[in-house]
């Protein structure tokens, strides 16, 4: 039984507008086994599940499915024919019930009425398996993220797939519950199935996985390979393409004894955050660190204004202040925001480049009438995108047709052009190639050289320690610890994760 | 390398298309030969078509106030709402200047001001709303719109006999009936079949052209219509923007109710009726997008020209009035139709080009 | 007691389905019906309790309530119709004139009707879904053509001398509940049961609540768009054979007042416009209150235009306050966790 193979797939090819996500990638899922999918952000991970789960479909490339040809044209192809997945979106219905989302894929039903009944003991079965126990008939809008999480793999389970798919299944976990989840995960392995398993966690991949697919840049350097035969750091040289030696940068030292830019002094906020203190000097990158979920971006968004600031004090150079606006924090304080939701948040895919980068700034070269010289404005687009090395065929060009990390580029390029005096990035390199990434690092490094003070927000562990001169760990809207960083991976890595582990001793 | 300085009275479209794309398939400059084609066309079929003053003078004259109509809608358009009360913001304001010059024997300067400045408070009123609550400017102005139906006539019929105001101030009815040939340079004379009432027309494209092409507000205006979140986070007010628009729109709405009221020469409650569908028509078919972000004040203006000839050129080839509206209707689905091949057509490309 | 509330349109099971009720919309806005219909009763000095009374208010409230279903249907899957009044009129006309010209019995009639409105709702459905272009500016396309066709149909004239059979389903009232009437609450009761027990329903909800997790299942939204316009198209035929049924005679104006009550009831019954989200007994007790404000004019022989006047204004107010509540809401939710986007309205 086991040692079969299920699904295969062969020099896979997908293209999207600006960028080639897959660019021949091949995969072997033998029965049995679990698989690691590995590979950084942008690596083409979440688009390979989107074509093995029949969503995209591949512009070149073949998928068998034991041995014979198949076409995935849509979802319900993929799950007819065996294939389960949780995806990393949320993908549940707000307004059904915990059991009709379990079912949601084949619900129980008798002559085309749904049959309630039927449907809470599977979906029960299914938070069993899980160990979980909620109210099946809860709509899923009353859950919290992880117990939406666990419903998505109940969800999944439901199915009883031959091929089951999880990207990035524990991100809003606990501990426990992870440790539940991987044994469902060898259960299943022992019935014969294949669990690939996607995460950003390392760890998590050696305690659970026995075959490893690594992907860079769209394409697969390491294929269906037996895990044991390869390290930890064989992995991640892998996955980031050399050696894992921290990028060396020009040195950088920060002025402990300048007046902080920025200090939240024992700030709450309406969104559940409590005693949050940190401080930011001239020429400093602070690494704010957490899982997804942890209230990183909702503190940002908090001092910029966008949510209620219940107690404590922000302090923008040395003195109180209380910004209302985004507006505001840009034209009063010079706060900028790089935000993590690029494409919602960051730029409009829909305009032109030029637009995109003096967004800030228009109100700086209006004149009478608030005419803007369009002369001005090329300009300053100009400027900034010879600076940062911005790929354009031209500055009318769409920001949506540029490749992620070019987005990424524009969507920093607005905050320079206003000349900010704070910057604060949150997930810079999420869904960017390693050589941009590598790039964006260099960039931000100079930025706080010049004596920038940054706020970095990260979940990417190895960037915060390239980066950052000080880690802040933040969980639960909380902040645990504050690490100098000395910049050695092993190390740092260590103490963070203690960091973030002596919650969970805490809440358990 | 380098993006065209568009003239005032148009909006760089800056699509990907218009550098990639061969000019032919340029939006605007399509409906402007389509526009003379078919004005051509029906000049050959019925002669009768170009008379300068039977035909071309009401034509144009309808031509103006709708443009105007469209102009309102494309306002509220480029920050990604709708207006669905144009017709009955049109309706609001006239009946102010006709309040102004049957009780109040106002010049008609001071009524048009009035009728402009209701129609700012009412479009005001709607953007508050809103911005305020975040509700769809669909329903909220739906809900406008019942309202002032309701409204509108209750006062007509409160204030009046037979529900108009029928004063004339002195000059309207030149505005009415008087057309370029009435006014001459020495000798020389203007078109009679350009209505002196385009005037506004020119006018508010002017404005507009220059506020969406020129200024740091219409840039902000079309980045919120583009994306809202990403707007506010890079300091746009986008509350107030969304104010803004519709205060111009129902600024708009109501010089196209004055120019509507002036052409009949009464003041009445059922002006703007029928103002939705070419609002929306005009706008769209010129290339202003509703989702947002995309306007094109010259697209509108032919939009509307072109539905005003097709609407004349049938009227005169003995269509009935009846079947006019199932081609207006067809040509709206087929220009869009056409529009939707063009964006996967330049999405392939891009694709390709990857 | 949980079938009951089921089909009554509160997907809500257990025991916990009275107490949510009664902080639904639905039970503010039987609340509202009740006390006015009481007032207006007390204001009439008992008329309006008088078999008469009840049943001319209840004949003209089937119209309004299938419009409001009608568009209900399309806002559940997050699109909109503005063709509610052009298909509905050009239906009714379509049925007159087969009846009064062509010597169609009743019965072929009304079918041949129903079919060609459920059909439009189809075209409409399929050229959305074929063309991409928003539904918005499609359904604003086949307003125009159908209320030219509507004219081409009838012309200038009001047809009236349509078979007797459906006059008399029109005029007949056992025990003074008019026939039309029930039709509509049938109508509705089929709805809610079609959107709460079956799949096809389940699946119409799905992919307005959460159209790329319907899609990652399985749904595919194309296909639950195109239904929800054909179904909108049903109901719209419904509504035009009760309307054709009521009236004296059909001509080229009906339809052309239903586009705005169609909206106020499904919104003011708490319906969410992006999709997802129904209220079947909110949209039905909405077009009640509506109702009574018409009836309430002519008790108080008002000008007409204050119906207009008082529904754009109640609609204004019920978005607004329940947005703003929702706000408030939000804000204490935040705490807690819950991030899923909430859609509103009476689940």
């Amino acid at each position: 039984m086991s040692g079969t193979v299920l699904l295969e797939c062969e020099d896979l090819v997908k293209v999207f507008p600006g960028v080639r996500a897959l660019d021949g990638v091949g995969l072997r899922l033998t029965a049995g086994s679990v698989h690691a999918l590995l590979g950084e952000n942008g690596a083409g991970k979440s688009t390979l599940i989107k074509v093995l789960t029949g969503v995209h479909s591949p512009d070149g490339g073949r998928l068998t499915w034991n041995g014979q040809q198949v076409h995935l044209r849509s979802p319900l192809e993929a799950t007819r024919t065996g294939i389960g997945v949780v995806h990393q979106e949320r993908n549940l219905i707000p307004g059904f019930s915990v059991a009709e989302n379990i079912t949601l894929q084949n619900p129980p039903s008798h002559r085309g009425l749904v049959d309630r009944e039927a449907m809470t003991a599977p979906a029960v079965a299914c938070l069993a398996e899980l160990g979980v126990d909620l109210d099946p008939q809860r709509p899923v809008r009353e859950l919290s993220v992880a117990q939406q999480q666990l419903v998505e793999i109940a969800k999944a389970l439901y199915t009883e797939s031959r091929v089951l798919l999880l990207d990035e299944p524990t991100a809003s976990l606990s501990p426990q519950e992870t440790e539940r989840l991987f044994e469902v995960i060898r259960r299943l392995a022992a019935r014969g199935a294949c669990v690939v398993f996607v995460s950003h966690k390392l760890e998590e991949v050696f305690e659970v996985c026995d075959t490893v697919t690594v992907l860079r840049d769209g394409k697969s350097v390491l294929e269906s390979s037996p895990l044991a035969d390869h390290t930890h750091d064989d992995i991640v040289g892998l996955m980031v393409g050399r050696a894992h030696a921290a990028t060396e940068m020009r040195p950088r030292t920060v002025d402990h004894t300048a007046t902080p830019t920025l200090v939240l002094d024992k700030v709450s906020t309406a969104g559940g955050h409590r005693d949050i203190s940190l401080e930011v000097r001239p020429g400093e990158i602070v690494g704010l660190y957490g899982l997804v979920g942890a209230g990183r971006s909702e503190l940002v968004k908090a001092v910029l204004g966008l949510d209620r600031i219940t107690g404590g004090e922000v302090r923008v150079h040395g003195s109180p202040v209380r910004i209302t606006s985004p507006r505001q924090a840009l034209h009063e304080f010079g706060i900028g925001y790089v935000t993590e939701n690029r494409k919602e948040e960051g730029v409009f895919l829909e305009q032109p480049i030029i637009r995109n980068i003096t967004v800030t700034v228009w109100k700086r070269l209006a004149k009478a009438l608030g005419f803007v010289s369009a002369r001005e404005e090329r300009d300053v687009a100009q400027d900034l995108v010879d600076r940062l090395g911005i790929r354009v065929t031209g500055l009318g060009q769409n920001a949506g047709e540029l490749s992620g990390g070019n987005q990424q580029k524009v969507s920093l390029a607005k905050w320079l052009a206003a000349d900010t005096k704070l910057l604060v990035i949150d997930e810079p390199t999420v869904g960017v190639d390693v050589r941009t990434k590598r790039a964006f690092h260099e960039l931000i490094w100079d930025l706080a050289r010049d004596g920038l003070p940054i706020l970095l927000i990260s979940s990417d562990l190895a960037e915060m320690v390239t980066l950052a001169d000080r880690i802040v760990v933040m969980t639960d809207h909380r902040i645990r610890g504050e690490l100098d960083n000395d910049r050695d991976y092993d190390r740092m890595s260590g103490r963070v994760i203690r960091l973030i582990h002596d919650r969970d001793a805490v809440r358990s | 390398m380098t993006t065209s300085i568009s003239p005032p009275d148009t909006v760089p479209e800056e699509k990907a298309a218009t550098h990639r794309m061969p000019f032919w398939v340029n939006q605007r400059l399509g409906l402007l030969v389509l526009v003379i084609a078919l004005s051509v066309l029906f000049g050959v079929l019925r002669p009768a078509f170009l008379d300068q003053q039977l035909v071309l003078f009401p034509l144009l004259r309808d031509i103006a106030t709708l443009t105007v109509v469209a102009l309102a809608q494309m306002v509220v358009l480029s920050v990604g709402h709708m207006n669905l009360a144009v017709g009955r913001m049109a309706a609001f304001g006239a009946m102010f200047a006709g309040l102004g010059y049957d009780r109040l024997g106002v010049p008609m300067q001071v009524g048009l001001l009035m009728c402009l400045a209701a129609g700012a408070a009412i479009g005001a009123v709607t953007g508050w709303l809103i911005a305020r609550t975040g509700v769809s400017s669909f329903v909220v102005t739906l809900a406008m719109d019942f309202a002032l139906l309701g409204l509108v006539s209750l006062m007509y019929s409160s204030l009046t006999d037979d529900a108009a105001f029928t004063t004339h101030p002195a000059g309207i009815d030149a505005l009415r009936s008087y057309s370029l040939a009435d006014i001459c340079a020495g000798p020389i004379c203007g078109s009679p079949a350009v209505p002196q009432i385009a005037q506004f027309t020119v006018l508010a494209m002017l404005a507009l052209g220059f506020l969406y092409g020129c200024t740091r507000i219409g840039r902000e205006l079309l980045l919120t219509g583009a994306n809202p979140a990403a707007a506010e986070l890079s300091g746009i007010p986008t509350g107030r923007r969304v104010l803004l628009a519709h205060t111009l729109s129902g600024l708009l709405a109501a010089l196209a109710g004055f120019m509507a009221a002036a052409g009949t020469g009464t003041f009445r409650a059922s002006i703007g009726d029928d103002f939705m569908l070419p609002s929306f028509l005009g706008a769209v078919l010129g290339g202003t997008l509703l989702t947002g972000g995309v306007v094109s004040v010259l697209g509108t203006l032919l939009g509307t020209a072109l539905v005003g000839v097709i609407r004349k050129g049938l009227d005169l080839l003995g269509v009935g009035l009846e079947s006019l509206n199932i081609y207006l209707g067809c040509v709206l689905l087929l220009a869009l139709s056409a529009d939707r091949i063009r964006t996967v057509v330049s999405y392939r490309k891009v694709v390709r080009s990857t | 007691m949980n079938r009951l509330n089921v089909t009554l349109g509160q997907g809500s099971w257990g025991g916990s389905a009275l107490r949510r009720f009664s902080r639904s919309t639905a039970a503010m806005l039987l609340c509202v019906v009740v006390v006015g219909y009481v007032a207006l009763g007390i204001a009439s000095s008992g008329s309006f309790f008088e078999g008469p009374s009840v049943r001319v208010f209840l004949q003209y409230l089937a119209t309004p309530i299938l419009i409001g279903l009608a568009q209900m249907v399309a806002l559940c899957v997050g699109q909109l119709n503005l063709a509610v009044g052009a298909l509905g009129g050009f239906t009714a006309c379509l049925m007159g004139v087969l009846m009064a010209d062509h010597g169609v019995p009743a019965g072929v009639a009304v079918i041949v009707g129903l079919l060609t409105a459920t059909a439009i709702g189809l075209a409409t459905g399929v050229a959305i879904v074929g063309t991409q272009i928003n539904g918005f500016i499609v359904t604003l396309a086949t307003m125009t053509i159908l209320l030219g066709a509507q004219y081409r149909l009838t012309g200038t004239r009001t047809v009236d001398g349509y078979s007797r059979t459906l006059r008399d389903f029109g005029t007949a009232a056992p025990l003074n509940i008019p026939l039309v009437f029930v039709t509509a609450l049938v109508a509705a009761a089929l709805l809610a049961a079609f959107m709460y027990r079956t799949v096809a329903g389940r699946r119409l909800l799905a992919a307005g609540g959460n159209p790329l997790a319907a899609r990652l299942s399985g749904i595919s939204t194309d296909r639950q768009i195109v239904a929800a316009h054909t179904l909108s198209g049903l109901l719209i035929g419904v509504a035009a054979v009760t309307a054709t049924a009521s009236l004296p005679g059909v001509n080229r104006s009906v339809g052309g007042d239903w586009l705005l009550p169609s909206f106020a009831a499904p919104i003011i019954g708490g319906v969410a416009l992006t999709g997802g989200s129904i209220a079947v007994l909110g949209t039905v007790l909405a077009a009640f209150v509506t109702r009574l404000i018409d009836a309430a004019r002519a008790q108080f022989s008002l000008d007409p235009s204050w119906v207009n006047l008082l529904i754009g204004l109640v609609v204004l107010g019920t978005v607004a306050g329940g947005r703003l509540h929702q706000t408030r809401l939000e804000k204490s939710a935040t705490t807690d966790g819950a991030v899923l986007p909430q859609t509103g309205g009476a689940q």
